[in-house]
């Protein structure tokens, strides 16, 4: 018999003329092992029919499933209740994105968003026949690459920033990595020159203010003190 | 006729972003660094205090340039102050874009700060408020120090204090330097990865370290000085206005009325005395002839 | 009446469905894609192992080519597959890794000189040459005869989605997510579009188009034990299904992975055992050598499963709070190798289960069982990707028996499947919209709108007895009880009959909240009799089939039977009927290239052999004779034997070194 936890979820529809937000309190019996998700599914499936979160790998692969858990933005399908001494859990949709219902916020939409604000791909001349060997690339360079390709998209640094929550045209985080990312990989052409004309003002990298959040909330502990600090110096370089 | 274009498109007529955002966030930091040098070399000078009456008003001296100017001229001070003054401004008005502009801003900002109690985003709003207060704070300091460079010294600025009731404003400028100051190089140096190494994750949280460390050092000489000072404008009150005599002067002086009796010297004139203060840092008589 | 018009539709965001969207929008077509979760969400993301294609680059990978992928995909699938189709994918996946090199996928890449690894349990030196250095590397994975894995890490399918999304986005495909198909615009056979929920207004809507592509994904979760994300509910194949026209195939094949770990059953990649990871038992020791002597825990998936619950059976099992399981064991790897190539798993480890796997001995043990990992089984469509019988619905991906996999699919070979069959079925898929002319009365959309419609809001009136939830749960339960690793006569008969009874109750629900937008009981509402249906098809299909083939395993009946069921299973469903109509469709053995055999894994003598088996071999090996003879080139030979469609730009010989 486990100890029972309390759930407070937020519970809002912006879409209903007569939805009013409110805290909304679940108590269940707390399982082995039990995260975010086995305890929501639970509520949905016993306690609450209407509560509305979303899953989808409940790996911490996908990023779906960004909320604010006691204040700070989390994955709830990695977050385990046991780490809640006081059983008591407080669950809010991340700010910042637009509020769907009650826990789901449309992240894809901003991401989508940010990727093409940042031309997330790689830009090349060059049509490489795929019936060739590919072109080689130093291993070290690749893994760099993919060090920086590791983001989900998760929405968590963004939920996470001070900067982003007073000036909603911020691009966060995620996409001032983005860009590092492509100015790491050999495939994509683009110049210092090219990558200012996209990240280059107030809403981009020079309205970042450092706050250091996203570094300290980033599910994948992504280095991005670093690669912001590291694209800062170039673009501020350019004459 | 490209200004106004420029202006109007937000982009210029290449279809290029203005270099001038990196500019200002590179000259917010240039200036910010300046600054937080500069107040860590005032908080020692002003210290100076805390090792003499003579010590600070050499160094005083020095700052009037005592040394290649034949007695100081106090109209150097006000020349610096009045650069510093400039940089604050041009800091201000960079440090401004950052600023919440709004209350929705305003709102956003603090409901996130207490809801994540988040370090470094607690500390920026330190940073921001201190700096705000540094506005009338600091301008009210500098505009004494602008017009009236020849009253500081040892009495001057203790009078400062006490006779002209300036202690509160300047308690509440030295938490405002000690903390805007302190976060503000620690937040520079993560801007710009500074002392980066090889692992910024152990970096940072050293640099924190340091950043505490100074705080609390710079905090701890900042009070223990305002508290000397305060003393002085205390025991001065009486004679607050009165200038402070170097020791070697007086010295001096006891020595001058010695070989030349008749004359006479008002102790309450400036002049004279500038002029053997400069002979004594000359280093003629300084040192030598005991009481 | 709300109608958006396109080219091409294609519903699913995954890779698959991402990669037939820039095929055909770079053939010019306006392309929407659909998807019930953000493109970058999709489950393709969660494979980590890698990307089978044989590049044949590194040390152990050389002397790769299309013919022993051929043949490990074949025997893999136990003669399951469409061999015409394994041979379209072998000769394209090499293209589609390149192809996605260029597009930005940090494959992980060959260093040169000598790297430590480990293999049976045994350190072992590898030295890379020279000229290969910064070529792409390979890992080993169960059922292959080559190193041929490609991979980034262990975040293959995190980078190849990534890569393949951005692209769509750089071509302007108008994507939309959370947007949910709920069924098919059909008339006289063909299919013009479907109609779409939307999940955030719960409004419906029409999209037109002149053709449709499916790539949904699997239905894995049918099954209570599972390693598929929440959204892989099969109702892609359901829509198809309930046209009554479309087939699906196979449904029966469904693949059990040997590592979940428990309870979680969150996947813990092949490329733990690929890269030397060991399996051992309640007393430690790596019981896998004593079943089988040479592939060890590198067999093939639904041998390496049936193995370990077959020692869980003779009581070699860890007992826990969760049931019986087993162990994983990485630490021999080494902390650096897991900490470099490893640390999602690692991370998977620390973060559910609270145990390091790279910390020795016991305590770095991660508990695993097998669950529900893959469905073979999907849309039953011709090699171009198009439905058998369902005019202008094309389907790739996890969500069509297109039939590269046939009973047991091959670790690595899905998420290559995934992108190339979105190269070769997108290809045709576009060419199909180049080509055709709708005409659709608009009567019929909106009566198509108007049943959607209907059925909605009576899911939202009825006072039903029956709370959805349950039944769904009771679905999990049973497909996990009766439906799973091992199958019997008995057991499947039950199953039968107890899934058609939940069917029937799914029909009598009541949905608490009443409204329309934002209600997920009312989704549940809706998609779980779909689910019941797949369930049945797996169910019926498992039950008919009276023989044990790859993944498909009976008790009652252990041999793989070539000489009665050597056919796919074709399922359709008849609007009101309880249980699915199931047909079948001969394998015509005198036309494949690889005529059936012993896998070379698996125990030995379980075949019942089909006659044509033997004539068909010595047709092959004299063909290959004379040919050899006459100098012919093993493409030529091949060609030969069994030649099948491939475009042309996608059937060019590949370059290797060496080659």
């Amino acid at each position: 018999m486990g100890r029972m936890i309390t759930i407070k979820a937020l519970k809002y529809n912006p879409n209903s003329k007569v939805s009013r937000a409110h805290f909304a309190e679940y108590q269940l019996e707390e399982t082995d092992g039990m995260t975010l998700f086995v305890a929501l599914s639970k509520i949905r499936e016993e306690l609450d029919h209407d509560l509305s979160f979303d899953f989808v790998c409940r790996a911490g692969i996908c990023g779906s499933c960004g909320m604010m858990v006691n204040g700070t933005p989390k994955l709830a399908c990695r977050t385990l209740t046991r780490d809640y001494e006081n059983g008591v859990i407080q669950l809010m949709p991340m700010p910042a994105f637009k509020l769907i219902k009650d826990l789901s916020v449309n992240t894809g939409e901003w991401m989508e968003g940010m990727s093409k604000r940042v031309e997330s791909w790689v830009h090349t001349n060059e049509v490489p026949d795929f019936t060739k060997l590919e072109k080689p690339i130093d291993p070290q360079v690749a893994e760099d690459t993919f060090e920086l390709d590791r983001c989900v998209e998760c929405g968590i640094c963004v939920a996470a920033c001070g900067t982003k929550l007073m000036r909603p045209d911020f691009v966060g985080a995620v996409g001032l990595n983005r860009v590092a990312r492509f100015r790491m990989d050999p495939h994509d052409n683009r110049t210092d020159e090219d990558f200012y004309e996209l990240i280059g003002d107030d809403d981009g990298i020079f309205g970042c203010m450092s706050l250091l959040a996203c570094e300290d909330n980033c599910p994948k502990h992504l280095p991005l003190q670093s690669k912001i600090a590291y694209m800062r110096r170039k673009l501020v370089a350019l004459r | 006729m490209s200004n106004l274009i420029e202006g109007f498109l937000g982009k210029s007529v290449e279809g290029k972003k203005s270099r001038i955002p990196a500019k200002l966030d590179y000259w917010q930091s240039a200036t910010g660094l300046f600054l937080a040098l500069f107040m860590w070399g005032h908080m020692f000078f002003v210290s100076s205090i805390l090792v003499s009456k003579d010590f600070m008003y050499s160094v005083t001296k020095m700052f009037e340039g005592v040394s290649f100017i034949d007695g100081g001229n106090p109209f150097i001070v006000s020349v610096a102050v009045a650069i510093v003054l400039t940089i604050i401004i041009i800091h201000a008005v960079l440090g401004m874009r950052k600023f919440p502009a709004n209350y929705r801003q305003y709102r956003a900002f603090r409901t996130h700060m207490k809801m994540m109690e988040h370090e470094d985003t607690t500390l920026w709003f330190i940073q921001a408020f201190t700096g705000f207060a540094m506005f009338f704070l600091a301008s009210a300091h500098l505009f004494i120090m602008l017009t009236k460079p020849e009253t500081i010294g040892p009495f001057g600025s203790a009078d400062r204090m006490i006779t002209d009731w300036m202690w509160p404003i300047y308690l509440l400028l030295l938490l405002a330097v000690e903390f805007h100051g302190s976060i503000g190089l620690y937040r520079l140096s993560v801007k710009w990865g500074w002392f980066e190494g090889s692992d910024a994750k152990v970096t940072r949280a050293n640099l924190k370290k340091v950043k505490w460390a100074i705080t609390a050092f710079f905090l701890i000489l900042g009070l223990t000085t305002l508290a000397a000072y305060m003393k002085i404008g205390l025991e001065h009150r009486d004679h607050a206005g009165q200038r402070f005599q170097p020791t070697a002067m007086i010295i001096q002086h006891a020595n001058s009325i010695i070989y030349s009796k008749n004359q006479n010297i008002d102790m309450n004139t400036e002049t004279p005395f500038r002029a053997l203060v400069a002979r004594n840092f000359s280093g003629i008589h300084f040192q030598g002839k005991g009481v | 009446m709300n109608v958006v018009y396109c080219d091409a539709l294609v519903i699913g965001g995954g890779l698959a469905g991402l990669r037939a969207a820039v095929e055909a929008r770079s053939k010019g077509l306006s392309t929407i894609v659909l998807s019930l979760i953000p493109v970058k969400r999709s489950h393709s993301a969660a494979a980590q192992g890698g990307m089978q294609a044989s590049l044949g680059n590194s040390k152990m990978a050389r002397g790769d080519n299309e013919d022993i992928h051929f043949a490990d995909t074949v025997k893999g699938s136990d003669w399951g597959c469409d061999q015409e189709v394994a041979r379209m994918f072998v000769t394209t996946a090499p293209k589609a890794i390149r192809q996605l090199a260029g597009w930005g996928v940090p494959w992980t890449r060959i260093t040169k000189g000598p790297r430590e690894v480990v293999m049976n349990a045994k350190r072992t030196t590898i030295t890379e040459d020279d000229e290969t250095h910064g070529y792409i590397q390979s890992r080993d994975f169960g059922g292959t005869k080559k190193w041929r894995t490609c991979f980034t890490s262990d975040a293959t399918g995190h980078t190849m989605l990534y890569a393949v999304a951005n692209e769509a986005i750089k071509r302007d495909i108008d994507i939309r997510d959370r947007k949910e198909a709920v069924s098919l615009i059909v008339e006289n056979r063909q299919c013009y579009g479907a109609i779409v929920r939307d999940l955030v207004t719960g409004e419906l809507e029409a999209y037109v188009s002149k053709g449709t592509l499916i790539a949904t994904g699997g239905y894995g979760r049918i099954y209570k034990q599972t390693t598929n994300a929440v959204v892989c509910e099969g109702t892609g194949a359901a829509i198809v299904l309930e046209t009554g026209i479309g087939e699906l195939g196979n449904m029966e094949a469904v693949q059990f992975h040997p590592t979940p770990i428990v309870p979680s059953g969150i996947l813990l990649t092949e490329g733990c055992r690929g890269d030397g990871g060991i399996l051992r038992d309640v007393d430690g020791h790596r019981f896998m050598p004593d079943y089988e002597p040479e592939k060890k825990e590198l067999a093939s998936r639904d041998v390496v499963s049936r193995r370990m619950m077959e020692h869980i059976r003779n009581g070699k099992g860890v007992h826990s709070p969760y049931g019986d399981h087993l162990w994983l064991d990485i630490s021999i790897l080494g902390r650096e190798h897991i900490e470099k190539n490893l640390r999602d798993v690692q991370e998977i480890c620390m973060t559910f289960n609270g145990i390091d796997p790279a910390d020795e001995g016991p305590k770095g043990w991660a508990p695993v069982l097998p669950m529900q990992h893959y469905s073979m089984g999907g849309i039953r469509t011709k090699p171009t990707g198009e439905s058998s019988t369902l005019k202008g619905v094309f389907s790739c991906g996890e969500a069509a028996c297109w039939d590269l996999h046939g009973f047991n699919r091959l670790g690595g070979n899905s998420v290559s499947e995934t992108v190339v069959s979105g190269m070769i079925v997108g290809d045709y898929f576009a060419q199909h919209c180049l080509d055709t002319e709708i005409d659709i009365n608009t009567k019929t959309i909106e009566n198509a709108l108007e049943t959607e419609e209907n059925y909605l809001k009576s899911l939202l009136e009825k006072d039903g007895k029956n709370n959805i939830f349950d039944i769904k749960l009771a679905m999990k339960d049973i497909m996990w009880d009766k439906v799973a690793i091992f199958r019997d006569g008995k057991n499947l008969a039950e199953a039968v009959d107890e899934l058609e009874e939940l069917y029937k109750k799914s029909l009598d629900v009541s949905v608490q909240s009443k409204t329309m937008a934002g209600n997920p009981e009312l989704e549940e509402a809706y998609r779980v009799p779909k689910m019941l249906k797949l369930a049945l098809c797996v169910a019926v299909g498992a039950r008919d089939r009276t023989e044990s083939r790859g993944a498909h395993y009976r008790e009652d009946y252990l041999k793989r039977d070539d000489a009665n069921w050597l056919k796919r299973t074709l399922t359709t469903w008849k609007e009101g009927d309880t249980l699915p109509t199931v047909t079948y469709e001969d394998l015509d053995i005198m036309k494949m290239e690889m005529p059936p055999a012993f896998r070379g894994y698996g125990v030995k003598g379980m075949i019942i052999e089909n006659e044509l088996s033997a004539k068909r071999q010595e047709e092959v090996d004299k063909i290959r004779e004379e040919m050899e003879a006459a100098g012919k080139d093993r493409i030529e030979i091949q060609t030969a034997l069994m030649d099948f469609p491939l475009q042309p730009y996608y059937k060019a010989k590949n370059e290797r070194f060496g080659e």
